[in-house]
């Protein structure tokens, strides 16, 4: 029996692994452990360094993506092509990376005087963005999965962090319960994949359906797929979780769902039309047509009604994913299959600075006023002009208005479908320029708010506002300003042609 | 002989997937899932799979539904629900239409796929090449996949003693945003 063993031995090759483009994953699995360790062993007085210590784990995943794409070899592929470090990989784990920094900069107080559980949090997100950094080298089925997984599973329970709060153990329970399903549906679709195809990669799944006619049972998985990953992306019809769980759910979790969870999703879904469904165009345009103007037409029309900001914002990242999907259901006609990637991306990029930077705002505002309501908000230009003018930033570049980052982002899609050519795109654009302009409603009425109406209790002490919170406004302010004024910076994206070129085969 | 097989594993698979929706003790569902796990490993051991047939009954059937009549006992809930109540009157006969309507669509599907479909390559019957097909493929194109499961596994006992333990202490004005 042993002997037998040994000599199987000889035939086994080990697979090439090539460890520094496989670094930011392996430094965050150290960190991971590093942050549960030192955590079991630091004193209740001393939890704080717990922020500290994941802020820096963050940082130190991020060196390895800094000097791969200076390196600036065109794709590093391991494992037969199933995980592939290229510069779309890059700039996603980049970004991924980033959210999750903010994140914990507008987390630390929040937990720190809520008196919840704080290294268990750190590690549960860091474990998240594990999963979101693999997502985006991810091109097999099966590690997109498992990064799917990897990424939502803590997050079910980070929803319901508050859990001497009903709502909280609502919000998370819910998410559970429908991100389930949604794997569920997800995986069916995949296995229908995998058994009508032969083959878990993407690019060989991709040539297998672009040989001949489709099958029905591929129609079905291509279907049972997007609506799967439509679960992760919040969109309209499978939505119904969204603004129970983003309400419920401690403020700086809400924004790391409403930018990294449905960011991670769109990147899935990027992955797996470019790679596996290109030639699919007449299955996954259609349906994602529909699901982009449900989505931002029912984010928008709810968003108007709500009186809580935290549940507006949740409808506005609904609507806002809408907007999102636009490119991807034209991203097979005419010229818009180059420039769809980069629409997504910097979509992605500016959406996760400006929406970060309103829930910041919501975090330093409500530690005053202990609302959540959009009234609550009164008056706020009178003790708080700073907290005033960068709320404006936020809300003026969510609706898309020209300086700001916002405006740049809803450029990019409407130029791509524009691209397309297609009467379908036109209508899709047509649709989605109404939906700005209800879009503007809401925001503005926040702006109304801010700027007009007097503090709601005649309370006009000044905020207190923390440092890390503080730092968390900074970052995301300028991001949104800087990538307004100068688009340059990421539309360069576009011009490296790896950027499609590797996701183009 | 092997349709007779196939016969037989799909209806104890039928039987246990109606019987888990539809008893009303929840120890008869996790029984009817039983009955479920079994026909698939059956089904595995008819198509050359043993090793994941033995793995499908030691791990599925044994540890998992084990583990769900450990938690459905420890939670008291071993008694019939009352499912009558019902919030939104229009839940149900949807979820019928779209139960059935899915039922429909992926039947259409496989019986219209049912020629066109490519055969995959024939395992061998004797010895351990599954073990060693499944090995390879783990070890080394899914490697990375595989070893980040573990990290699951870390989520999953830190989050099950977070959820469980009580919160440590209440702060209850510094509550949060919402209301």
């Amino acid at each position: 029996m042993i002997a037998a063993i040994v000599a199987q031995l000889g035939e086994w090759t080990a697979p090439v692994i090539d460890w520094h483009a496989l670094a930011p994953e392996l430094i965050l699995v150290v960190g991971i452990n590093l942050v549960l360790f030192i955590d079991l062993n630091i004193g209740e007085a001393r939890k704080w360094a717990m922020a500290t210590l994941t802020g820096f784990v963050l940082l130190a995943a991020f060196v390895p993506v800094v000097t791969l794409a200076v390196i600036g070899d065109a794709s590093r592929e391991m494992f037969d092509g199933r995980y592939v470090v290229d510069h779309y990989a890059l700039i996603l784990k980049a970004i991924f990376l980033l959210v999750a920094y903010v994140v914990v900069l507008m987390s630390q107080n929040e937990l720190e005087e809520g008196g919840y559980y704080q290294g268990e949090f750190y590690v549960l997100m860091l474990c998240s963005v594990l999963g979101m950094v693999m997502m985006a080298s991810s091109r097999d089925l099966v590690s997109i999965f498992v990064a799917l997984e990897l990424l939502s599973i803590p997050a079910y329970m980070m929803a319901a962090w508050r859990k001497r709060d009903v709502r909280s153990n609502e919000a998370g329970v819910k998410y559970y319960l429908l991100g389930v399903f949604a794997s569920a549906v997800l995986l069916y679709g995949m296995s229908f994949l995998y058994g009508t195809t032969g083959s878990t990669k993407l690019v060989e799944i991709g040539e297998v359906l672009a040989s001949g006619d489709l099958i029905a049972m591929q129609v079905v998985a291509i279907a049972f797929v997007i609506a799967g990953l439509a679960f992760k992306v919040s969109a309209v019809p499978f939505h119904s979780w969204a603004p129970d769980t983003y309400e419920g759910a401690p403020t700086p979790v809400t924004a790391f769902f409403s930018v990294a969870s449905k960011a991670a999703g769109f990147v899935a879904l990027m992955s797996l039309i470019f790679l596996a469904f290109p030639t699919a165009t007449g299955v996954y345009q259609p349906l994602i047509w529909v699901l982009a103007v449900l989505t931002m037409t029912v984010g928008n029309v709810m968003a108007l009604r709500q009186t809580n900001i935290v549940r507006m914002l949740a409808y506005s990242s609904v609507s806002q994913g809408g907007f999102i999907l636009m490119p991807l259901a034209v991203a097979g006609t005419g010229d818009a299959s180059q420039s769809a990637v980069r629409a997504v991306i910097v979509y992605l990029l500016i959406y996760a600075f400006m929406n970060l930077g309103a829930f910041a705002v919501v975090i330093a505002v409500s530690r005053k006023t202990r609302s959540g309501e959009i009234t609550s908000f009164g008056g706020l230009f009178g003790y708080a002009p700073g907290m005033a003018a960068v709320m404006t930033i936020f809300m003026a570049s969510l609706a898309g208005i020209p300086p700001l980052g916002g405006w740049i982002a809803k450029f990019n899609v409407f130029k791509t479908v524009i691209d397309a050519g297609s009467g379908a795109a036109y209508a899709l654009a047509v649709i989605a320029a109404v939906n700005t302009v209800i879009a503007a409603a809401y925001y503005m009425r926040v702006l109304r708010q801010v700027w007009m109406m007097p503090a709601p209790d005649g309370d006009i002490t000044p905020l207190a506002t923390p440092a890390p919170v503080t730092a968390a406004l900074g970052i995301t302010a300028i991001g949104t300003l800087v990538l307004g004024v100068l688009p340059g910076l990421v539309l360069r994206f576009g011009d490296l042609q790896d950027l499609t070129g590797a996701l183009g085969r | 002989m092997e349709l007779l097989v196939f016969v037989i594993a799909s209806g104890m698979v039928l039987v246990g997937a109606v019987g888990v929706v539809a008893m009303r003790n929840p120890v008869h569902s996790a029984l009817g899932l039983v009955l479920t796990l079994f026909g698939v490993a059956v089904h595995f051991v008819a198509m050359e799979a043993h090793f994941l047939a033995a793995v499908q009954v030691i791990v599925y059937a044994g540890a998992i539904v084990v583990l769900f009549l450990f938690v459905i006992m420890l939670l008291g809930v071993d008694t019939a629900e009352d499912l009558s109540i019902e919030p939104v009157p229009i839940q149900r006969p949807l979820a019928v239409i779209i139960g059935v309507g899915t039922v429909v669509l992926v039947g259409t599907a496989v019986i219209r796929t049912r020629d066109t479909i490519a055969r995959g390559p024939e395992l061998e019957a004797s010895g351990d090449s599954n073990i060693r097909l499944l090995a390879r493929n783990l070890f080394s194109d899914q490697v990375l996949a595989f070893e980040l499961t573990s990290v699951l596994f870390i989520v999953a006992v830190a989050g099950t003693v977070l959820m469980t333990r009580k919160q440590k202490r209440v702060a209850p004005d510094r509550d949060r945003v919402g209301s």
